[in-house]
């Protein structure tokens, strides 16, 4: 789960990671009080779960009281990437002198922490690990032993930086590691870290990305998914707990396995688009496959559904129970059409069929979805 | 012949007394998977489907010989059983449990490599050997013996392609599931490397999907080190950026993880890429001539 900026930004100040004061606005008033109580110039910035926020206006400096309550306004109104703009982060300009990059993310081959130091911040890291290679030092840590400060000061040593600076960003270095393993982070990056004409250090942006997975241990931080979620339908699933990934198109698909609901997707997209990724899970039951139909029917301008469900850990029979027990309440013109293969398929062909969904027993989804082709020609 | 798992493995049932240990553990035994020992802890002495429920896995190493576990336990659970497991001295074991933290997993498979103790998973759909055992929840009835070795990172798409092999003839030697979590445990270079030694396998299927970078890593595998032929296939050209897809891996972040990136990767490394699940079956019939 992504954290917003001033989420992060929390996190490091409670870790001792240094950050600049900041406060969190959600109208152009409190804006312009905080700006008051920070002291002036201030830096608005929009905080939205993106990245590009500068290039699309979202970051902008005021002078004054009055144009800080403006400038909030102004981005208070506007979306980014799409994305609606509900709350600022008032932070007190810093006179940067020289922009560094720090970064912890994990590489999924060797599964280990790969932290990451550059002596050039505030631009992509791999824009500068592509053109100046070697301003780049990285370090696959073993997760057994951790980073310690004396290999953070042998990095920050490796990227040319000597003496107090280079103590001062190893040990930021350190505390950043510290925050992204006590926080189950999959990303935690300060981009750019700064050195300021007082000769301070502060982490000028904060991002960090925690795993889902580990949410249930960090109850403290009270992160709310739904809250993160700009589609109403996406909202409902994971409400519902299935993946709901809403698209652009006509066809409404139903998957009980991810990779089986991607290559649905390719394949109903020979001809059609689909107008959602739907994966279940491994619960399927009566009341989650109901409430699955609901969620599917819910997009605008559908022209048929495609359900294709495995039997392996996942009881099909029960699941296609609630598919018919939603349509017999909420009957429906367009085709629907199932798949389902594996343990008591037979029995569930019989409760689909007998409920009035289109059965498809083919071995290939090919096949099946060749069969949804023709229908929708024929109803054409 | 096959890889990792066959008729004679002693396996442990971890979380046996569960809604889906319970379930599955009949599965198994239909299918015929020499299953000798089941732990729950608090539950010992109990049975499963006639199988015997032990607390601790130690006790169920030392009086039925368990050599082999599959996991039904809960996410939170899955590092200190993982541990305890790998140092009791069994050498596999299948995680089908899904949502494993991230950092556990790292921290897992560091322990297990240390201790050489082979891993699937998390959220593997398990291990077959057709006609001889299984453990995890694929389904028996998709899978026939045969010659071809398959490395999947999805457990339904592994499913639906070996059923397509096995309705054109084509049995499979070992069907692993090696999850789309975001830090495998145990890579698919190092299955490919496993079916490329085993005298039973003729031809190694990839069915892969959005996200991370195993499908790249196994295509510089297979150029530089893999003998047998390699057909692949993977899912997700049509994903949008940025969107998790139903598996914690299964995320295409700016230019990384892009079926473009992957197909273009394993082409080079001379691998058959089916455009379609089905196409796979056309694909293996010209390799193998």
């Amino acid at each position: 789960m992504k954290l917003y900026e001033f989420e992060a930004g929390d996190l490091f100040r409670q870790e001792g990671v240094p950050v600049p004061d900041f406060t969190v606005a959600n109208s152009p008033r409190q804006a312009r009080e905080a700006a008051e109580k920070i002291g002036f110039p201030v830096v608005v910035k929009a905080q939205v779960l993106t990245g590009g926020r500068g290039l699309a206006g979202g970051v902008q400096i005021a002078e004054s009281p009055e144009q800080t309550e403006e400038t909030a306004r102004r981005i208070l109104k506007s979306s980014i990437r799409g994305l609606p703009v509900n709350r600022v982060m008032v932070v007190k300009k810093a006179e940067v002198v020289q922009e560094f990059y720090l970064g912890i993310t994990i590489d999924g081959l060797t599964g280990c922490p790969v932290v990451i130091l550059s002596t050039a911040g505030g631009v992509s890291i791999e824009e500068t690990a592509r053109t100046h290679p070697e301003m780049v030092v990285s370090n696959q840590v073993p997760i057994s032993a951790g980073l310690s400060l004396p290999e953070a000061e042998k990095m920050a040593q490796k990227a040319g930086l000597y003496g107090d600076e280079s103590a001062r960003i190893a040990d930021i270095l350190h505390k950043l590691y510290h925050v992204f393993r006590k926080y189950d982070a999959s990303i935690a990056e300060i981009n750019p870290l700064v050195r300021t004409m007082k000769g301070e250090y502060l982490a000028l942006d904060a991002k960090m990305d925690i795993d889902d997975s580990s949410l249930f241990r960090h109850p403290d931080l009270q992160l709310s998914a739904e809250d993160r979620i700009a589609s109403p339908l996406e909202k409902k699933g994971r409400q519902i707990g299935v993946t709901y990934v809403e698209l652009d198109g006509e066809i409404g698909i139903v998957s009980s396995g991810a990779g089986l609901g991607m290559a649905t997707m390719d394949i109903i997209g020979r001809r059609y688009r689909p107008a959602n990724f739907l994966e279940t899970g491994g619960a399927i039951s009566e009341e989650l496959l109901y409430h699955v139909m609901e969620l599917v029917m819910q997009k605008k301008g559908l022209r048929a559904v495609f359900i294709n469900l495995y039997g392996g850990i996942n009881l099909i029979h029960e699941g296609a129970r609630g598919i018919v027990r939603f349509l017999q309440e909420h009957p429906t013109d367009i085709p629907v059409v199932a798949r389902a293969l594996g343990n008591r398929q037979e029995e569930t062909w019989q409760i689909l069929r007998e409920g009035g969904v289109e059965v498809v027993t083919d071995t290939a989804t090919e096949k099946s979805a060749e069969y949804l082709f023709r229908r929708l020609e024929k109803a054409r | 012949m096959s890889i990792l798992l066959n008729r004679e493995t002693r396996v442990l049932v971890q979380g046996i007394t569960g809604r889906a240990g319970r379930a599955q553990t009949k599965w198994m035994l239909e299918y015929g998977t020499n299953i000798v020992a089941g732990v729950t802890p608090g539950k010992g002495g109990e049975e499963v489907e006639g199988v015997p429920v032990y607390d601790r896995v130690a006790q169920a190493v030392a009086e039925r010989g368990a050599e082999a576990s599959v996991f039904f336990v809960p996410p939170a659970a899955v590092k200190d059983a993982a541990r305890e497991t790998i140092d009791a001295g069994v050498r596999l074991i299948v995680v089908v449990t899904e949502h494993v933290p991230v950092h556990d997993a790292m921290e897992i498979k560091a322990y297990a490599s240390e201790r050489n103790v082979r891993l699937l998973g998390p959220t593997s759909p398990g291990i077959i050997t057709p006609g001889e055992a299984k453990m995890g929840i694929l389904p028996g009835n998709m899978f026939r013996p045969g010659r071809i070795g398959v490395i999947s990172r999805s457990g339904t798409l592994a499913y639906e392609i070996c059923a397509n092999l096995a309705a054109a003839g084509m049995g499979q030697s070992t069907v692993t599931g090696m999850g789309a979590d975001p830090v495998p445990f145990t890579s698919m270079s190092e299955l490919l490397y496993l079916f490329d030694a085993d005298p039973g396998t003729d031809l190694a299927v990839i069915v892969g999907e959005v996200g991370g970078m195993q499908e790249e890593h196994a295509a510089q595998f297979i150029a530089d080190r893999m003998i047998k032929p390699v057909v692949a296939y993977i899912a997700g050209h049509s994903v949008p950026e940025g969107k998790r897809m139903g598996h914690a891996g299964a995320i295409v972040q700016g230019n990384t993880g892009t079926t473009r990136s992957k197909i273009s990767a394993l082409q080079r490394g001379g691998v058959d890429v089916a455009e379609y699940p089905l196409d796979v079956v056309k694909l293996v019939q010209n390799k193998l001539g």
